[in-house]
């Protein structure tokens, strides 16, 4: 799917946990979730924890969307 | 009795070399060179032979189509051959182009044949059978009769044992088949295992794909100025799952308003992802679109807009080519909006 | 380690009298085997039946197979799940061969569950097929997952774990036909003409992707989610440590009958001081966070690598993103320098154009493929269905669909059913009995 939408001109970052697979289909901007089952919040943490860390993380991907790259990169997360 | 239709170029056309590459495409009734050939082998009646110079289709490609396309239409024919190509490369070019025109526009099989340093090969490989031939017109007859070979099996409806087998170039499709000698697979990894440790050859059952890229999309320059839309493949539908979407090798996709939604609320929507827990994206479907740190971005000018819809499917055994098709569907409705960029989260 | 499993073989079963074994004949008392199976609270209602190669018999949904078996010493079969906590893989035991168990849902399936026919075009398609089956239908008071497309199916399953045991029970005091014998030296105290040859590990990745408990195979009764990967005496798994759970597409499952009799151990043994130094197993998992999935990346490398393993062969208990597991592994395994065979199947679609695994590596040299998930089935209506054969449509098997705009119903109205391979009970055999392979078309 992100080919297809890239291929139509529309800039796109992927949000995934298995960084393989993401790299494996041909996405340009990676950037890592935490998990498979929840991608941006863990439930064992409060409701806080959780928008926090969703919060930062989809910045980190609005961000790499103004990112100029060159080759399939992956985003670097702090939290 | 069954009908076929063969292309060549001018020079196995007859009509002459390098000088005459210019010749534009012609029709004639019965055998003009590979087609006396092929007829000798093929249980089919070869009823036409179509001719065009190689450079005039490699520079009138859509002219010369639409010509040759023509000549087809009043037609009454159940194959297709082209080439044998050899290593010729706008000949194997050419023949590529026209088997894939007639093979779309009149759903026959189509062959043709190459040489495996045809260029045609790489780009017209996963569209048709090609045969693997010869170097050089040398090879005329042994080619011609590989392509009438395995014509007779397809018109005759018999099993095609594989692209190795059968001596084309595979084409990427890959299915499940019953070994012959029923060697299960534990005595294969073990005998595999064998091999290699002692440096013997052997040959793997699943050779690596090579692997399709795309260019990179520029970046945003202005993200407040930007629409932004949220795509998922982690299946997050309203409850009542209203597009139907299959839970596993999904076909169908959704897209669902947001407008003046500021969070997707647990009972409102959810997952039908069957390829993970769904407890956590139930309980919050915000962990899988994030919904609401979009909107307190939108408020704080971070991005222009959001799009408002987001799009949904399941990942899960879905595949590349349904995945691609669904793409493309939703594409129209993103340009529509002038969506800049995608979100694009996976479970 | 040693290992003795007298065999008895079966070849024919029969309801009677008393629960017996007698020249090759399997008896069973009907009553005598439900009363067993109904003494579990949680068991509503059940039925047996018998069904054989060639009778015209669909079983769906189906939830397990476990071979019936006793331990001479009295030790449960299933140590840590049906019985107490002891080591398995030592001593005797009795075997009934070439038969299952088979626990089959009185109405409800689920995405884990399977279908299995025992003659026709579909019969190519499992293992089980091949096998004298004791199917147990039966139904549970589990409602709160009776609608969930996610079932433990817990009472059924431990049923079905029982009742092999209660069966197996009546060859205890026989004298078994043949024996065959797994045994293995301490890695360190083989003799010198084994220690000099290559050494092997197996490197097993049973299914363990859920994180709720319930779900997923058991090592001793312990979810396997919960454990690193760790190194086992093949014997271990041949004799009941390790069992069966309940989730995956089913064509990509590990029944517990498939642990019990693990064809790669077998073939690895047989090789064993000839060709090889079968070191043992390495028994990892799968996992759902990338992190989890190269945390048991490294342990494999690193217990291979300690073990001083010069090859290994890995085998995941799944497809999709458990792909990336198998994968990830493969690559630990090369670069710490042991070459690496792997077993898997594919998913390349229904048109096989997909691209096989979900994640891949130019480190994957050599791969035995066992199959296409998602190639598509049509099979005509059979005399007889035992269990709910409108599961496979409406309950979300992983290979059903309640209804399609251009294939319609996985279940029609005549009974004849439109599926893809990922619903066929154990289908691709990862486990090493699959005689499918993929080609390129």
């Amino acid at each position: 799917m992100v080919k297809e939408f890239e291929r139509a001109g529309f800039t796109i970052v992927q949000m995934a946990n298995l960084i393989p697979v993401a790299k494996t289909v041909g996405s340009n901007r990676i950037v890592p979730t935490i998990s498979i089952p929840y991608p941006l919040g863990d439930p064992a943490t409060t409701k806080e924890e959780q928008w926090k860390l969703r919060y930062y993380r989809v910045g980190v991907a609005l961000d790499s969307l103004t990112t100029d790259i060159k080759e399939q990169t992956v985003f670097k997360v702090k939290i | 009795m069954k009908k076929a239709i063969m292309y060549v170029n001018q020079f196995f056309g007859q009509i002459g070399g390098e000088d005459k590459a210019d010749f534009k495409p012609v029709i004639k009734c019965g055998l003009v060179g590979p087609a006396v050939e092929l007829q000798k082998h093929l249980d089919a009646e070869v009823t036409h032979t179509i001719i065009c110079g190689d450079n005039f289709i490699g520079s009138n490609t859509e002219k010369a189509m639409e010509i040759i396309m023509g000549f087809l239409k009043d037609k009454e024919f159940d194959i297709f051959f082209a080439g044998p190509a050899f290593q010729a490369g706008r000949y194997g070019v050419a023949c590529g182009q026209v088997c894939k025109a007639v093979k779309e526009k009149f759903n026959i099989p189509v062959i043709t044949s190459m040489h495996i340093e045809n260029p045609g090969v790489e780009m017209f490989k996963k569209d048709m059978y090609i045969f693997k031939g010869g170097h050089s017109a040398a090879k005329m007859k042994d080619d011609v009769k590989a392509m009438a070979a395995f014509g007779n099996k397809l018109l005759k409806g018999e099993e095609n044992l594989g692209a190795d087998e059968e001596g084309y170039y595979a084409r990427g499709i890959r299915h499940q088949v019953w070994r012959k000698d029923g060697v299960m697979a534990a005595d294969r990894a073990v005998e595999m295992t064998i091999k290699k440790l002692n440096g013997k050859p052997y040959e793997t059952e699943l050779p690596m794909p090579k692997m399709d890229r795309v260019p990179i999309a520029p970046a945003i320059k202005d993200l407040s100025k930007a629409v932004i839309a949220l795509v998922t493949s982690g299946g997050i539908v309203p409850i009542d799952n209203p597009d139907r979407i299959q839970s596993a090798s999904a076909t169908r996709w959704g897209r669902y308003n947001i407008e003046g939604i500021d969070d997707l609320k647990e009972g409102v929507y959810k997952t039908i992802h069957a390829g993970y827990d769904p407890a956590a994206a139930d309980a919050d479907p915000d962990v899988v679109v994030p919904l609401d740190v979009m909107r307190a971005y939108e408020k704080e000018g971070k991005i222009g807009r959001l799009h408002n819809y987001f799009y949904s499917t399941v990942g899960t055994g879905t595949t590349q080519g349904e995945a691609a098709r669904m793409a493309n569907e939703m594409i129209p409705y993103l340009k529509e909006d002038e969506v800049d960029a995608i979100i694009l989260t996976s479970t | 380690m040693k290992l003795e499993i007298g065999n008895f073989h079966v070849k024919d079963i029969i309801f009677g009298g008393s629960t017996s074994f007698s020249n090759g004949i399997l008896t069973i008392n009907k009553k005598e085997c439900l009363d067993f199976v109904m003494s579990d609270e949680h068991i509503t209602e059940a039925e047996l039946y018998i069904v054989k190669p060639g009778d015209k018999v669909r079983l769906c949904p189906v939830k397990e197979a476990i071979e019936p078996r006793v331990k001479l010493n009295g030790d449960p079969l299933f140590p840590g799940y049906t019985g107490e906590l002891v080591q398995a893989g030592n001593g005797k035991c009795h075997a009934l061969k070439d038969c299952s168990l088979l626990v089959v849902g009185k109405h409800w399936g689920g995405f884990q569950d399977g279908l299995i026919d025992m003659s026709g075009e579909g019969a190519k398609y499992t293992y089980f097929s091949q096998l004298k089956n004791i199917v147990l239908v039966a139904d549970t008071d589990e409602d709160f997952e009776k609608h969930e497309q996610q079932k433990k199916n817990k009472a059924l399953r431990m049923a079905g774990h029982k009742l092999a045991e209660f069966i197996g029970g009546c060859v205890k005091d026989l004298k078994p036909e043949d024996v065959e014998t797994y045994e293995l030296e301490p890695v360190t105290k083989r003799d010198e003409k084994t220690a000099k040859l290559p050494s092997v590990v197996y490197v097993m990745q049973p299914q363990s992707q859920m994180e709720e408990m319930g779900y997923n195979d058991l090592v001793y009764g312990w979810d396997t989610n919960h454990m690193l990967p760790t190194f086992m005496h093949p014997n271990e798994v041949l004799d009941g440590a390790v069992i069966s759970g309940s989730f995956m597409p089913c064509s990509s499952k590990w029944a517990t009958y498939d642990f019990q009799n693990c064809p790669t151990i077998k073939r690895l043994y047989k090789e064993h001081g000839k060709t090889l130094n079968f070191l043992g197993v390495i028994m990892s998992n799968l996992n759902v966070a990338l992190e989890q999935k190269n945390r048991s990346a490294l342990f494999v490398a690193q217990i291979a690598k300690s073990l001083g393993a010069d090859g290994a062969i890995v085998a995941e208990e799944g497809y999709g993103n458990p792909d990336a597991d198998f994968v990830g592994c493969i690559v630990a395994l090369e670069d710490a320098g042991v070459k690496t065979v792997g077993v898997t199947n594919e998913c390349t679609g229904r048109d096989g154009k997909s691209q096989p695994l979900v994640a891949l590596d130019e480190k994957l040299t050599a791969i035995v493929s066992t199959g296409n998930v998602s190639e598509l089935i049509e099979l005509p209506p059979m005399e007889t269905v035992l269990g709910e054969l409108e599961s496979l449509a409406r309950d979300g098997l992983s290979g059903g669909w309640a209804n399609d705009e251009i294939l319609g119903p996985s279940v029609r109205s005549d009974d004849s059913i439109i599926m893809e391979n990922n619903a066929m009970f154990c289908g691709d055999m990862i486990i090493g009995w699959s005689p499918k392979t993929m080609r390129e078309f």
